[in-house]
């Protein structure tokens, strides 16, 4: 089943004399519990096209359809609430919530959603257990390593059963072993949860372990490879 | 959950936040103090005037106030009289004889108005019974002929207000622990007499060094003060004919209120007596002043006695002490603009701490925008942020300055060296500061309308980022 069909999509910025294409008609299509890496150089349009999928940046032309929903025919504020109930964002900086705990951290989006106490607590610690911090439920970002913090970024991403995970570099300011830690649960959640993972990376470890890699050059797909 | 974010975000940056904090409980402490003093002021104003000058309702002859001639005395007493006697909450009503008079003793003489009062009920109706100097004579007894009371004021102009330095003096004064240095230099006045607290003054001066004058002045004037109780004055007034008449009374005792003005232009003396001056058959009645129970009920008062007699004019307390009863009206007025001034300058270091906060949380809040908070929510956190701010520097402002009010409100503040200027406006120069649970209401209310008004421009610079450029900052 379709999650995501991109259909001739361009982002063109043209703030300065002369126009940058970012993203230059591609045209994708992502099926449910798919584990996909985009990669390609720095500028190819990687986190542009991350952006436009997840609702983040409007295309200049083309368009994305995310179930059924055209991106574009949605104004600012139902994007908002539409990305809150279907996207899950994973950064490459973490961007945890600072002064909430890691359980609060994963909650979160479920208590932006209204969900009921008890399911936000069996889900929050389901997912804790599940990326190996179900001992630091109560540490703060800041007393957390880097490769446990983006594990908790992505359990919060999670956390409400998104259609889709949207991961911008994720293991970009990992230690090796993080990062492979991180891939590790990141593909059993996949496997367990059949949410669909999409990275932009540069990682070599990340393209390894991606059952799709699609290569971007200029803005532009130059290739698609399924794994089987 | 926002509520929870919000107020963790407070604690953030603490030394930030405390500064903000510390800057609302000063501006809170001051504005309470501010009140709770002008507030002090005003209801010792409004007691003194009502319970020292002219009670709640006064009723005098329609001309006298305008010329306050012996023949204008108050028409169809005996009605008036029993109309009073049955208004419902009354406390208590005097008659009084008031002329003006001059009165003189052998040293200086002034224009006064002299009240002939029956003492016993003056007591119910007003209180400078209660107003008398301490030492200085008791207060009038109709038992006791030939007796005036007068006021500190007036004993100084007549100049019975003296000083002199007796050997009992300095002994009161060794035990209050004056070094004998400053005692010997005192040798010289001793037993001179000085007929103003300037002549005094002026002699030590010149006896004592200025560091001894400050130390101990104050102490030496208190301790020599001698009042000429029992020294005759003479009184003089006209007669129903106008032809001046005067009689010589003793001083009996000395009061003082709050209101110089008031104090030097009043003695009292037995009514019975005074119109023994004039030669009158009865007493004349020239003012009926009335004690109610409620001050509200003044208006009422007025109403009900207003069609008994057209020639008499009947005023309330706020007619007949118009200052005291602005202030009194005004009172919610000066809160507004008190606290109101300092709000705005709390609201412009409120605002630029929420600015910084955004600032620095930029790459945040456009995360937050990208996972899915909306603008509502984004806008209540930081709403809910300037507001607990806010708020935990007024509830320490308000429990601090209620603290501080408490206290003060029993010693009170003295206002020693402008006393005398503070007096002459009638306004005591020692204040007792009041605070009522209203204001603390009415200061929660001005303190969480600063707040949202202070979180707008922040809140509203946060809902103008856009999450794929913030997310782009390092």
């Amino acid at each position: 089943m379709k999650v995501i069909d991109i259909n001739n999509v361009r982002k063109i910025y043209d703030e300065t004399e002369v126009a940058v294409r970012a993203v230059d008609g591609v045209t994708l299509s992502f099926d449910e519990a798919e584990f996909a890496a985009i990669v390609g150089p720095s500028g190819s349009g990687k986190t542009t096209l991350l952006n436009l999928i997840g609702g983040l940046d409007n295309p200049t032309s083309g368009e994305i359809m995310i179930a059924g929903t055209n991106l574009s025919n949605l104004k600012s504020s139902e994007l908002i609430d539409f990305r809150l109930h279907n996207i899950g964002f994973v950064f490459q900086s973490y961007n945890l919530i600072p002064v909430l705990s890691a359980k609060e951290n994963v909650e979160f989006i479920m208590c932006l959603q209204k969900w009921p106490k008890a399911e936000r607590d069996i889900r929050t610690f389901e997912l804790l257990n599940a990326i190996g911090l179900g001992d630091r439920i109560n540490s703060r970002p800041a007393k957390m390593s880097g490769g446990q913090q983006q594990r908790v970024a992505v359990a919060r991403a999670l956390a409400s059963r998104p259609k889709f995970v949207l991961a911008d570099e994720p293991t970009a300011n990992l230690d090796s072993r993080s990062a492979s830690t991180l891939l590790e649960i990141m593909e059993k959640l996949n496997h367990e949860e059949k949410i669909t993972f999409i990275f932009s990376t540069h990682d070599a470890r990340v393209v390894k372990m991606a059952h799709r890699v699609i290569t971007l050059e200029d803005g532009k797909v130059v290739s698609d490879d399924v794994r089987e | 959950m926002i509520r929870s974010i919000s107020w963790k975000n407070v604690w953030r940056n603490k030394s930030r936040s405390l500064v903000v904090i510390v800057a609302v409980t000063l501006g809170i402490i001051s504005g309470v103090l501010l009140v709770g003093i002008m507030k002090g002021w005003v209801e010792q104003r409004l007691h003194d005037a009502i319970y020292n000058e002219v009670s709640h309702v006064q009723i005098h002859n329609k001309e006298y106030l305008k010329n306050e001639e012996i023949h204008l005395t108050v028409n169809d007493t005996a009605e008036i009289i029993k109309a009073i006697e049955d208004l419902p909450g009354l406390l208590g009503w005097v008659k009084r004889t008031r002329m003006i008079a001059m009165v003189n003793t052998s040293w200086a003489n002034t224009g006064v108005s002299v009240y002939g009062i029956d003492p016993g009920k003056e007591k119910h109706v007003t209180e400078i019974w209660k107003r008398m100097v301490p030492g200085a004579g008791e207060y009038l007894d109709e038992a006791k002929p030939g007796n005036i009371l007068i006021s500190d004021k007036t004993a100084e102009i007549l100049k019975l207000k003296q000083y002199i330095i007796t050997d009992e003096v300095i002994n009161l004064l060794k035990s209050e622990n004056v070094p004998a240095t400053v005692l010997s230099k005192l040798d010289t006045l001793k037993d001179v007499r000085f007929r103003s607290p300037k002549d005094f003054r002026e002699a030590l001066k010149s006896e004592l060094k200025k560091k001894e004058l400050d130390k101990f002045g104050n102490l030496i004037v208190g301790k020599a003060l001698d009042y000429r109780i029992r020294n005759k004055v003479q009184i003089t007034i006209s007669d129903e004919t106008g032809t001046p008449v005067q009689g010589t009374f003793r001083v009996c005792g000395i009061y003082k209120t709050t209101n110089t003005g008031f104090d030097q232009a009043t003695v009292f003396v037995n009514a019975n007596e005074l119109a023994k001056l004039y030669d009158g058959k009865a007493i004349l009645i020239h003012e009926i002043s009335i004690l109610l129970n409620n001050v509200e009920n003044a208006g009422l008062v007025k109403e009900k006695l207003a069609g008994i007699s057209p020639d008499n004019e009947i005023n309330t307390w706020q007619e007949l002490a118009p200052d005291a009863a602005m202030m009194n009206d005004y009172m919610v007025m000066y809160y507004i603009i008190f606290i109101g001034i300092i709000m705005l300058a709390l609201a412009f270091g409120i605002i630029n701490t929420m600015m910084m906060t955004i600032l620095e949380r930029t790459r945040e809040l456009g995360m937050l925008m990208a996972i899915g908070m909306n603008r509502k929510k984004v806008f209540s956190m930081i709403m809910l942020e300037t507001m607990f701010l806010t708020l935990v520097g007024a509830v320490a402002g308000m429990l601090s300055g209620w603290v501080i009010i408490e206290l003060l409100g029993k010693t009170g503040i003295h206002f020693a060296s402008w006393g005398e200027g503070f007096e002459e406006w009638g306004f005591a120069a020692i204040v007792y500061p009041v605070i009522t649970p209203d204001f603390f209401l009415f200061i929660t209310i001005m303190v969480i309308v600063t707040a949202i008004i202070s979180s707008i421009w922040p809140a509203r610079k946060a809902l103008k980022l856009n999450p794929v450029e913030t997310l782009r900052t390092e």
